[in-house]
């Protein structure tokens, strides 16, 4: 076999330690007596040009170059090969620079070193086998779930670069948890006007048509993978039509049914067929099955029969809808829920009615919510004094370790709402840590500071303190010994990822970390894709986070899509990846138990194995993994890494 | 056993390509000198090294053998550097049955900006194989 070494001197750094002609001196004992040629600064452009006429003109059948480290120019050299019509994986490079030349004391020791190194790329590169890129055909068209913040960022800006986009959203509205409440921090914004502009534009905007929004839907199956999805979606029925109702509410009038409403606390009844709250968009009423009275037997057309806009608008036997869509990759946004703060001890939530986990509470501050934004008691009454308790099971081991780095903020706005609706309302922020990061979070807590109603306890552990009622109806927080009394208490228990996370991460088959949020690819450097290509993370459904960073990874996710779907709909598969010999497979699995990347599946019908090269990375693990042998990591095969072995040490 | 005289032990290393080779260029880019013993054979992953390579370099000659991986949790591939401290807790174990000293094998955590910890690895492994002599294989 025809062997072409070639040693690049890199300037005097290499041959100045290296004994280059020695190398050419040891070549000739080597197996195939390899031809050694010298260059000078191969990865210059007058290095490249001379290397690719010297492979041209030699034709080698196989190629090492011995020069710096592979993840400085392995890919430069590859280059170079494929333009002197060689298959780039023909080539294997000996990093003498960085791990000989530059750290071997005593140049005979070096040189040693060298031609050994050598010795073993040459016994690697002669079971080199020539690799080729495969391309495949996808579907550029992606299903995001959940209309949040993040779900709805996505969804535009894939739109916007006319990608055909389908958003599935559990509830009967959109614009996530935020759209619930009243001001933003930090800049005070009213929350559904923020959102406004993007609201309007997935249900109107410019992208009608190519942006379809599925609501009270879910995901119901998933199969085929990156590029090729093929979901089915289970959507419950709204009983009234999305194109046709106007939003007058003449039904809600008319319907004799009610049950309380689970978006205004659960304090506040609604009408079997009703709106979320006012102002819930797409301003179209829901009809609850069960709340009906229709589900007790009864013969009511009420909505109906009153319904302006005809009769075909409201469909009372509407069934449940299963629909399928063919997608080439899903985003995941499905947000974020709250941490249960009954379940954390002596803080009366559970117990007594006043007080509120925080969530709670930006509904009683929202307009739309259970007291239409205005802040009083269970019992009626306006409150003299509120207790604001951070971090109520955030960073506890006993509950969540983390902190949600939100919490300090919207316990700020609370405390600026509240001092404006309610003045000279004594407010206590019973904290541990104060969390405000950024270059705006800290006016919010000076103003909180120059408040002279405002008052700070610091506490250790929440273990410290305890919520219990006075004889005269009023709170009482009992924190390490001292006493204060309040009428209303709120709570900032930890951010968890909402409830559907583990419904979804069990369909798709993609892990969660201990909290129970998405795991990413990386937590650094690729926060808004998750291990199994083709499925992306946006918002808090991968890490607690306000707002803007859920936009932010919203647009991260869509370039992550535009930048790896292309239209025209080909994909490149790299060529380093594993194969399974079915012949040899068992059938033990062990493969797909240790695969990261959810690439193995075991085809029953053929009783083996089964490696997609789209989702397989190439790290070679299910090959080390395998009793039988069966599996080939190209590129990286037993035999080469055998080879190389040998070469080293004879 | 006692160590041979002028006894230069030659050992093979697993470095995965991400954390521990860069770790081991970075020691290069610093140029500061270390034992030349240590030939490196460049995985993807960790999770790549067969314990059959291991026993090839030890059937082939190694005095000794490092696998290098990334730290637990920053593994590129999620957890390929799991897998590799499994396969060499059970490689070790075996091994032992057979008089191969523990000694000879190691599993290290070296990252991309720890060529310092990848010097100090080699001139610990040299020099504690340099008095442990020549791996003799049983018959």
């Amino acid at each position: 076999m025809k062997i072409g070494i070639y040693v690049c001197t890199c300037g005097s750094t290499l041959s100045r330690t290296i004994d280059v002609p020695s190398i050419a001196q040891a070549a000739l004992s080597f197996p195939d007596s390899p031809s050694v040629t010298t260059m000078d600064f191969i990865c210059s452009e007058n290095g490249r040009r001379q290397f690719e006429d010297h492979l041209k003109q030699e034709q080698p059948e196989r190629v090492v170059v011995a020069a710096c480290s592979p993840r400085d120019h392995e890919t430069t050299f590859r280059r170079c090969m494929t333009n002197a019509g060689l298959n780039p994986y023909l080539l294997q490079m000996v990093n003498i620079r960085e791990q000989i030349a530059w750290v071997t004391e005593d140049p005979d020791a070096a040189t040693e070193k060298a031609i050994v190194a050598i010795r073993g790329a040459v016994n690697r590169v002669k079971l080199q086998q020539p690799l080729e890129k495969m391309q495949c055909e996808i579907c550029p068209d992606v299903l995001v779930i959940g209309a949040g913040p993040a779900g709805m960022k996505a969804a535009l800006a894939l739109a916007e670069a006319g990608r055909t986009v389908t958003v599935v959203e559990r509830l009967p509205f959109i614009g996530g948890l935020p759209v619930r409440f009243d001001e933003l921090f930090p800049a005070c914004e009213c929350a559904p006007c923020l959102l406004d502009p993007l609201m309007g534009d997935l249900l109107h905007g410019e992208f009608d048509g190519t942006v379809e929004l599925l609501t009270m839907a879910e995901l119901a199956e998933v199969t085929g993978f990156y590029g090729a999805f093929n979901v089915t979606i289970r959507q419950r029925a709204r009983h009234v039509s999305l194109h046709e109702c106007i939003g007058c509410g003449a039904c809600v009038e008319a319907c004799p049914a009610a049950t309380m409403n689970e978006f205004r606390n659960g304090t506040v009844e609604r009408k079997a067929i009703d709106f979320a709250f006012a102002g819930a968009l797409p301003s179209v009423p829901t009809l609850m099955e069960d709340t009906c009275v229709r589900s007790r037997g009864e013969e009511c057309q009420a909505c109906k029969d009153i319904c302006p806009m005809g009769r075909d608008v409201i469909d009372l036997d509407q069934p449940d809808s299963i629909l399928e869509r063919h997608v080439g990759a899903i985003i995941l946004a499905t947000g974020a829920g709250l941490y249960d703060a009954s379940l954390v001890t002596g803080m009366g939530k559970g117990v007594f009615s006043d007080v509120y986990d925080s969530c709670e509470f930006e509904r009683m501050l929202s307009s739309t919510g259970p007291t239409d934004g205005q802040i009083i008691t269970s019992r009626g009454t306006t409150p003299s004094s509120i207790a604001i308790i951070h971090c109520v099971g955030s960073l506890d081991p006993e509950h969540k370790p983390y902190c949600s780095g939100i919490c300090c903020q919207y316990a700020f706005i609370f405390n600026h709402l509240i001092s404006d609706r309610l003045p000279g309302t004594a407010i206590t922020h019973f904290h541990r840590e104060l969390v405000l990061p950024g270059k705006e979070a800290h006016s919010l807590a000076q103003q909180a500071r120059h408040n002279q109603n405002t008052r700070f306890v610091r506490y250790e552990s929440i273990h410290d303190l305890a919520v219990t009622a006075t004889d005269d109806g009023k709170l009482a927080i009992h924190a390490s010994g001292k006493l204060t009394t309040g009428d209303m208490v709120i709570l900032c228990p930890p951010v968890i990822p909402s409830s559907g996370a583990g419904k979804i991460a069990s369909i798709l088959d993609i892990k969660r970390d201990q909290s129970g949020f998405f795991r990413e690819l990386h937590g650094r450097t690729d926060a808004a894709q998750s291990p199994v290509r083709g499925i992306y993370l946006a918002g808090a459904c991968q890490d607690p986070m306000d707002i803007r960073s859920a936009m932010l990874q919203g647009m991260a996710s869509a370039g992550h899509v535009l930048a790896a779907l292309k239209p025209g709909g080909i994909i490149d598969i790299e060529p380093i990846t594993a194969e399974v010999d079915e012949t040899r497979c068992s059938g033990c699995r062990l493969c797909i138990s240790v695969c990261p990347y959810r690439a193995i599946t075991f085809n029953h019908s053929h009783n083996a194995s089964e490696i997609n090269a789209i989702l397989c990375r190439g790290c070679g693990t299910c090959v080390a993994a395998c009793p039988a042998g069966a599996i080939k990591g190209h590129h990286f095969t037993s035999d080469q890494i055998t080879a190389e072995i040998k070469g080293l040490l004879s | 056993m006692t160590a041979a005289q002028g006894f230069e032990p030659r050992i093979i290393g697993f470095l995965c390509t991400w954390c521990s080779y860069a770790g081991a260029d970075q020691a290069g880019g610093s140029q500061k000198p270390y034992p030349p013993n240590l030939s490196v054979v460049r995985v993807m992953c960790s999770g790549r090294v067969d314990p059959q390579f291991i026993l090839s370099a030890f059937a082939n000659g190694a005095d000794g053998v490092i696998i290098m991986a990334c730290h637990p949790g920053d593994c590129h591939y999620k957890e390929g550097n799991c897998r590799a401290l499994q396969r060499y807790s059970m490689l070790c174990r075996v091994l032992e049955t057979f008089g191969i000293e523990k000694e000879r094998i190691r599993l290290e955590y070296v990252s991309a900006s720890e060529g310092e910890i990848f010097r100090r690895i080699v001139h610990e492994t040299v020099s504690s194989l340099r008095g442990l002599g020549p791996l003799v294989l049983p018959d």
